[in-house]
């Protein structure tokens, strides 16, 4: 080794001398991992501090990107916060059916109020499996030019096979006709239940209708075509009943009372 | 005994140094196949009889002659049955007509025909697509064509459902021939089972080919849940409503896969294994004591949400692949445990888990299959274990 | 030199391959390969991991004490990971969503681990660096085999570009499911490792005891 015939002259200066020491001694132990670690934390910590902006904003646009997606008016040359600006985020109240200003729907997060007992409530009737409920929930509206609401597009998530499904539903101004549904998070069987991403089947929900002229639920999402008409029904996936199941439940439980009701009844009366 | 007398006569050419010896793999098949072989082998599966492996696996193949009989003449009932609301189409159905048989349900001749027209293409589908790779690997590997694949080809005809198409046939029992068994040496040394590891490939492959509501029957849109895809959505008591006694389960005039309806006909393929010693009782009585006690615990725990925790055990026993499983899977000496106490725990370990899989599982509601694969994987282990625990029990006598 | 320097690139290709031979990085390997895009992603993020810490760990290996070396090294590598799972995210979004907690895994990835210990606490910077891309490549390789398998017959496209049109989409071939899951990349990589044995058979093992002989008929 190259330090057995070093001069015997001592090194010179702080970190010499401890670059010096016979490696492993407890002095020089624990001055390389101190300086390891602080090297590493200064690197990771400036990584992540730098490109906290960027992040941020891939996470919103990857939001804003589903929600354009649902309300059919995507398309992916166009600038995305710029095509995003037609929407009008509210928060809204799911009882009273109305917007409120007690949040400001820029900074308002949805999750994180199912999770809050102040904000959610917990459900003893639970058919999509969510556990707790929000009270609030963040919605877009699309104005067409003259101002008026021209399509609402409604979160809702719920459980299938293995996972919480995430999606959003997109609503025509009547609160009845669905425009589309599209779900940006889950974790179904791939080839099975994943197969709600298939642009095919989520195009068979264009055009659907919630309720009856009575007002009463009819959609169902299901193999077989239930009584009420083919216009309130979706086909199942195939080989996927649970996750199928899955989305009849939580489309039924956020299109009903203790959902979006008294939003979408306020939205056919004109309220808004 | 001209037949004899020529493989005697060509047999030199096949042996070693001979002109054709690569193909000795080929001509010891058919020549075994037709004659009792000459030599008997020592290795598992039966290291621990004088049975020679060609018995055993005719007594197998035997075995499953009721399981047949009742899954052609199921077949064909379910079939004609569907096609006196739905209509006959296909190439089955011209044949029928052809022969002038009829689709009347109530003919057990016409119910045969029928199965017999389903079951056939599958059974020969699954003998040449599996047997083209056994003859490649026994002749690259230089051993004989195994009486194992027989049985099998068998096994893994009588379990896939009428509707599979051949070609998914035709790739599960490769997968079956070659993973299941020729990757880990052949015939004795596979831990898995051949068939029911096709079944399983075709099952995660293929699942809307092989599970749902459509594929039990096979007649253009007729949709008939099995029994227990019923049991797990509404309950087993449901299921008299939808016209599935539990002596129609028992008899084996439900919806399934060929072999596997007829708790009965596997019940005396059953009887005649056991008789001739071929299966081992003590995997079955593990395997029925496992099932039975676990489905009682979840009687008596219940749950409100989940009515498949409220099926009592004879209803588990003669619903889906349970008693097939039982009688020709669990049974195959080679792929379950080897020592006599580990047998016990082997087949209650499947028993146990067939229950947990189909009652607790919501995405499976039938279990045999992945129970008894799952049983297979453990069964070295089981193994081990009893042998450790005799050693150590032996040590400790010893001083 | 530059002789040398070669092997250690192209070595773990085939004859020294992480995967096939020394059977390390599997599960990183069963989670990402189900459509290639996401495995060539993880394969680069793997082999800069590789070259980096390896380099990283070379310069200063003469100053790490034995005791501590498994946690220095640890917290390169770690540090290096947090960039490029940040990297990602801020330049790929996409991708880091469906690699999501897989990049984290890098850190747990036997190979980066192995080449630090294995190779550049004995050797120099650059050679270290060479041989950090050359196993990067190497898992990279079989990675990319395993994708093309796995989406081709999976969901019938390579790089998300259609090759087989599926049933689902109005075609003809029925996808095979099994392809989608996990476990399915645990056969193709054992009939990887069986295809390069029977090409090279000198990677086969020894036997680590006898099986009794049968015998003959």
């Amino acid at each position: 080794m190259a330090e057995e015939n070093n001069t015997p002259t001592p090194p010179q200066g702080f970190i010499r001398r401890f670059l010096a020491l016979p490696t492993d001694s407890v002095p020089k132990t624990i001055f390389v991992a101190v300086s390891v670690c602080l090297v590493a934390s200064i690197v990771v910590s400036a990584a992540a501090v730098a490109l906290r902006p960027m992040q941020a904003v891939n996470a919103l646009k990857d939001k804003q990107i589903n929600i354009l997606q649902v309300a059919g008016i995507y398309d992916p040359s166009q600038d995305v916060v710029e095509a995003f600006g037609a929407f009008e985020a509210q928060v809204l109240e799911l009882e009273s059916g109305a917007f409120t200003d007690a949040f400001d729907p820029a900074s308002f997060d949805d999750r994180a109020a199912a999770d809050d007992p102040a904000t959610s409530v917990a459900l003893s009737d639970d058919p999509a499996g969510i556990g707790r409920q929000a009270r609030f929930v963040t919605v877009y509206l699309l104005r067409d030019e003259a101002g008026a609401i021209d399509k609402v597009i409604l979160p809702l998530h719920g459980y299938g096979l293995w996972s919480t499904l995430y999606g959003f539903i997109a609503l025509e101004e009547n609160g009845n006709d669905i425009f589309g549904l599209q779900f940006y998070e889950h974790a179904e069987t791939p080839g099975l239940g994943a197969e709600v991403d298939n642009p095919r089947w989520k195009a068979l929900w264009k055009g659907k209708k919630l309720a009856d002229d009575s007002g009463a639920l009819q959609i169902s999402v299901s193999k077989t075509a239930p009584a009420a008409g083919a216009e309130y029904h979706i086909d199942a996936l195939a080989g996927a009943t649970l996750t199928t199941g899955g989305v009849h439940n939580l489309v039924n439980f956020w299109m009903g009372e203790s959902g979006y009701k008294p939003f979408l009844e306020n939205l056919k009366a004109g309220n808004l | 005994m001209g037949l004899r007398n020529f493989f005697d006569r060509i047999e030199p050419h096949f042996e070693k140094g001979g002109k054709y010896e690569k193909y000795f793999p080929i001509y010891e098949m058919v020549e075994s196949f037709l004659y009792t072989p000459k030599t008997v082998t020592t290795v598992a599966p039966h290291a621990r009889s004088y049975v020679d492996m060609k018995r055993i696996m005719t007594y197998v193949v035997i075995a499953t002659i009721p399981c047949i009989l009742m899954g052609l003449y199921n077949t064909g009932y379910q079939t004609n049955l569907a096609i006196a609301e739905f209509g006959a189409s296909g190439w089955r159905a011209a044949i029928i007509d052809m022969l002038g048989i009829g689709f009347n349900a109530a003919n057990p001749l016409a119910n045969m025909a029928h199965g017999l027209l389903y079951f056939l293409p599958i059974y020969i589908v699954t003998l040449v697509a599996g047997g083209i790779f056994e003859v490649i690997f026994a002749t690259v590997r230089k051993h004989e064509v195994n009486e194992g694949f027989l049985v099998s080809s068998m096994l893994y005809a009588l379990i896939v459902p009428a509707t599979t198409p051949l070609w998914q046939v035709a790739l599960g029992i490769i997968f079956g021939v070659v993973i299941g068994k020729e990757v880990f040496g052949g015939t004795g040394k596979n831990f898995l089972n051949p068939a029911l590891t096709g079944r399983a490939f075709l099952y995660f492959a293929y699942p809307a080919q092989l599970s749902g509501d459509s594929v039990w029957v096979p007649v253009d849109g007729f949709t008939g849940a099995t029994a227990l895809a019923v049991s797990a959505s509404q309950g087993f008591q449901a299921l008299a409503a939808n016209g599935m006694s539990w002596w129609d389960s028992f008899y084996g005039f439900i919806p399934g896969s060929f072999g596997e309806t007829s708790t009965l006909a596997c019940l005396i393929g059953l009887v005649f294994l056991l008789a001739t010693k071929i299966a081992n009782y003590r995997m079955v009585v593990g395997c029925l004591a496992g099932m039975i006690g676990f489905s009682l615990l979840l009687n008596w725990i219940g749950s409100d949400s989940n009515p498949m925790f409220a099926m009592p055990w004879y209803w588990h026993l003669v619903l889906g692949g349970y008693a097939f499983g039982l009688v020709f899977m669990v049974t195959e000496p080679v792929s379950g445990a080897h020592t006599n106490v580990g047998r016990y725990i082997y087949g209650a370990l499947i028993g146990f888990m067939v229950v947990m899989i189909r009652v607790i599982n919501p995405a499976f509601p039938e279990g045999m299959m992945l129970a008894i694969l799952f049983g297979n994987v453990f069964a070295p282990l089981i193994d081990y274990f009893v042998v450790q625990a005799n050693i150590k029990r032996r040590a400790k006598r010893h001083g | 030199m530059a002789h040398k320097r070669r092997d250690m690139l192209i070595d773990p290709l085939v004859d020294n391959n992480p995967i096939t031979l020394q059977v390390l990085g599997i599960c990183s390997a069963l989670a990402v390969t189900s459509s290639l895009q996401v495995a060539f992603v993880m394969a680069i993020a793997v082999t800069l991991v590789t070259a980096f810490s390896s380099m990283f760990i070379s310069m200063i290996r003469n100053q790490i004490p034995g005791s501590i070396r498994i946690i220095v090294q640890m917290v390169i590598i770690a540090s290096l990971v947090i960039l490029v799972d940040q990297m990602l995210k801020a330049f790929a979004f996409e991708i880091s969503k469906t690699l999501s907690v897989f990049v984290g895994l890098i850190i747990t990835n036997c190979i980066v681990m192995g080449r630090a210990e294995a190779f550049a606490m004995k050797n120099p910077p650059i050679d270290s660096f060479i041989d950090g891309i050359g196993n990067g490549l190497g898992y990279g390789l079989i990675l990319m085999l395993v994708g093309v398998i796995r989406e081709l017959f999976g969901s019938g496209s390579l790089f998300g570009i259609t090759i087989l049109e599926t049933v689902n989409n109005g075609g003809w071939y029925v996808p095979n499911g099994l392809l989608l899951l996990p476990p399915s990349a645990f056969f193709i990589i054992g009939l990887i490792i069986w295809a390069f044995r029977t090409w090279k058979s000198e990677q086969v093992e020894a036997r680590e005891y006898k099986i009794q002989s049968v015998e003959a008929h």
